[in-house]
């Protein structure tokens, strides 16, 4: 069970190569399966992640939540994902359209791109780069001009308001994320995230790194526009921040995006502070499943919990507290290390 | 088909693609495409370094001109940005700034040519780089650390200027 | 400590996900609605004594109805019983003030109609009720042959009727024929109508004190033919 996707991928690729290929082709084939294979568990998940989202916040609530297709509503999106692939198309006169249409492409481009690195399980990676943690944080940081493109283009207030909004959180929040998770780097040694999870073959550094993962929490949750940072798409004053003027399909692009950060940012906290694929009995690939879906039960508790937090106090928040703390963090982990090797560990 | 060729295949391809879009960024008549051409440049320079297997470097390019350095630019257009955007970005018809340009262009192509031309590039054969932020790493903090250090007082310094004249310095 | 408020609020959250949710599932499960809750209004014809405490109290004319005298008594029979549902407020002051509880809020609460017609109800005594009176009817017919003073006396009234409605179509008053038309418009557009033509008027007039519904009939005509005739030369011009 621990190998069966290596297994599948290994057989493919001695299958294709017995057919009289060139083992380079049928690697760079392998490749793209793995990528469909991506986009393909993307899919599922946003689908029973919206599914997921609704029925948290209903117990929230005390309400029963989606319930009317299939069992406990669990069709509910695919019927939404139907109404939305046959919804018209709209793009306003006024806006730019070549910005307008490109930017949820971006989007979601950026958005699978993240999965290049993630170890789904044991050497289970698409690509094992050695500084994949660093990979991680610049495609991130890409992911804020997408945002911007689409209020720019929509030409309209709420939509570049709620970019503008969501550009400043983002750059402000990009520095604590990637400070919190440089204490992780210093102790396991490496960036690349399979080394990380091997470092944590006796300790998770949730119980090493607790400042630094509270840091990646607070701050992945602004990184993702999640409640209760969700100012940029405050709906009550902004109707959707820069979706606003989108409809149909790019609109789903946008959401389907939202969803995929939210799930690769939190496998990223299983793989940096939760160990990975490491457990016992059940498969890796399991595992991984398993902790990504625990903290994304954590990410929306707090979402529908949460009221909204202003956008002046969300910003001195960034600037006056989490960013003093990384650093105090990064500087106490430091200190630690250099006390540990001279006690001669 | 060899991995050689391929290679080679893919760096035509990225080139091509900076190229195209340094040429969008220049020619196009709207500021804001402009700028978001530069970002699609940025990308291109980024995987012509993955090409070259300097993936960090590639990765630098990427957070720090594509994902900031290109947002603070954007910001300024818009910011100081009025009237039509299809019309921001229009050509100056006068001759003396077209030489003056052609001059600029042409003393930075023989700087830069002249540079790669003297500079002795000793090829690295079948030995990549493993670990190159740790080697980037020990240099920085290891033989340039005063200039390391010097950049980043500079770059503080800067940053508490700016900072000084947004809020205005007669503000306690 | 910092975040302790945080804290608490996660807890509440975490504790409204276990409890039991409070979601009626509604048209498989009907609301449980307190013992007062005042749905439709409805009415029992068998009880009324036509007393008009109801119309009396209304603050918005939801109730009308119909009486007859009944032959051969002093007391009246009643011919139809209207609630135009409308113009309800649901406030209560007709269920107190009828005295045999023949009005009465139920608890159905799905009101809402195809048509706006429909939301009016007009109810009618029971069929056994009314074929009783036509019996005794019958019976009183010789009865009524007897007695010529009760029906000169309705003569009297009848005519005083007729005056007044006569005058008050004259003077151009609409009101009085709100209650055969279904709309205020339509009120204004038979005035008209009628004003035009004199013999129209009496004919009008008549029927209104003596068969309200063969008036209704009527002026829903009137009123039907004057629409088409102004809708029709329009449409000829396209």
């Amino acid at each position: 069970m621990e190998t069966i996707f290596i297994d599948i991928a290994e057989f493919l690729t001695s299958w294709m190569v017995g057919l009289g290929l060139a083992p380079l082709w049928a690697d760079l084939i392998i490749t793209i399966l793995q990528w469909a294979v991506i986009v393909l568990i993307i899919t599922v998940n946003t689908i029973v992640l919206v599914w997921m989202e609704r029925k948290v916040s209903g117990f929230i609530q005390e309400r029963i939540g989606p319930n009317r297709l299939g069992p406990f509503g669990a069709f509910q999106t695919i019927a939404d994902t139907l109404k939305l692939l046959t919804k018209e198309d709209i793009v306003p006169a006024r806006a730019d359209k070549l910005i307008f249409k490109t930017a949820p492409m971006f989007f979601i481009i950026v958005s699978v791109m993240l999965y290049a690195v993630l170890p789904l399980g044991n050497n289970m990676a698409v690509v094992n780069l050695n500084v994949g943690l660093f990979y991680f944080i610049s495609l991130g940081s890409l992911s804020t001009i997408c945002l911007l493109m689409a209020g720019w283009g929509s030409n309209n207030k709420w939509s570049l308001v709620g970019a503008m909004r969501s550009v400043a959180q983002m750059i402000s929040y990009e520095i604590p994320l990637a400070f919190s998770l440089l204490g992780v780097v210093m102790i396991a040694g490496s960036l690349n995230l399979s080394d990380i999870v091997t470092a944590q073959n006796r300790l998770w550094f949730i119980i090493l790194q607790p400042v630094a993962f509270i840091v990646y929490f607070i701050a992945a949750t602004a990184e993702l526009n999640r409640g209760p940072f969700d100012m940029p798409e405050a709906e009550q004053e902004l109707t959707a921040g820069a979706y606003t003027e989108y409809t149909g399909m790019r609109w789903a692009l946008f959401f389907l995006a939202e969803y995929t950060n939210l799930v690769a940012v939190s496998a990223l906290a299983a793989t940096l502070f939760f160990g990975g694929g490491q457990g016992p009995l059940l498969p890796s690939w399991l595992w991984i499943i398993i902790k990504t879906y625990l903290i994304m039960l954590v990410f929306m508790w707090m979402k529908w919990t949460f009221p909204r937090i202003r956008m002046d106090h969300l910003l001195s928040f960034s600037w006056k507290v989490l960013i003093p703390v990384s650093l105090a963090n990064i500087l106490v982990t430091g200190a630690g290390l250099e006390l540990f090797r001279w006690m001669g560990w | 088909m060899s991995a050689m060729i391929i290679n080679d295949l893919v760096f035509v391809a990225v080139a091509g693609f900076t190229l195209l879009s340094a040429l969008g960024m220049v020619l196009s008549r709207n500021l804001v495409h402009s700028a978001l051409a530069l970002i699609l440049t940025f990308l291109g320079v980024a995987a012509l370094f993955f090409n070259l297997g300097a993936v960090f470097l590639g990765l630098v390019q990427i957070l720090v001109y594509a994902g900031a350095i290109a947002v603070l630019i954007i910001f300024a257009i818009m910011l100081v940005m009025h009237g039509d955007p299809a019309q921001t970005n229009r050509f100056n018809p006068s001759l003396g700034t077209h030489l003056a340009g052609a001059y600029v262009a042409a003393l930075l192509t023989m700087a830069l040519s002249l540079s790669i031309w003297f500079s002795e590039l000793p090829q690295v054969k079948g030995k990549t780089v493993e670990d190159a932020a740790g080697m980037l790493a020990q240099l920085f903090m290891g033989n340039y650390v005063i200039a390391f250090e010097a950049a980043a007082v500079l770059l503080l310094v800067a940053v508490v200027g700016a900072i000084i004249l947004a809020r205005g310095a007669n503000q306690s | 400590m910092i975040g302790k408020g945080l804290l608490k609020g996660l807890g509440i959250t975490f504790k409204h996900g276990w409890e039991k949710n409070i979601t009626i599932q509604y048209p498989e499960v009907m609301p449980n609605l307190q013992e007062r809750y005042r749905g439709s209004l409805e009415f029992d014809p068998q009880n009324c004594i036509i007393c008009g405490m109801c119309t009396k109290v209304c603050p918005n004319n939801v109730l009308s109805f119909e009486s007859a005298p009944m032959p051969g008594s002093k007391k009246k029979q009643l011919v139809s019983y209207t609630i135009d549902l409308q113009y309800c407020m649901f406030c209560n002051l007709c269920v107190e003030a009828c005295p045999t509880h023949t009005l009465y809020f139920t608890h159905n609460f799905e009101l809402s109609t195809a048509r706006r017609g429909e939301i009016k109800r007009v109810y009618s005594p029971p069929a056994e009720a009314q074929l009783l009176t036509g019996e005794s009817q019958a019976e009183l017919i010789p009865a009524e042959a007897l007695e010529p003073q009760p029906d000169a006396e309705a003569e009297a009234k009848r005519l005083k009727q007729l005056q007044a409605i006569k005058g008050a179509i004259a003077r151009g008053n609409s009101k009085v024929l709100d209650k055969f038309v279904d709309f205020e418009e339509d009120a204004s557009l038979l005035m008209t109508i009628l004003q035009a033509d004199q013999k129209k008027q009496d004919k009008m007039a008549e029927l209104m004190v003596d068969d309200k519904n063969k008036a209704r009939k009527v002026a829903a005509a009137f009123v039907a033919k004057e629409k088409r005739d102004k809708t029709g030369p329009e449409e000829g011009k396209h």
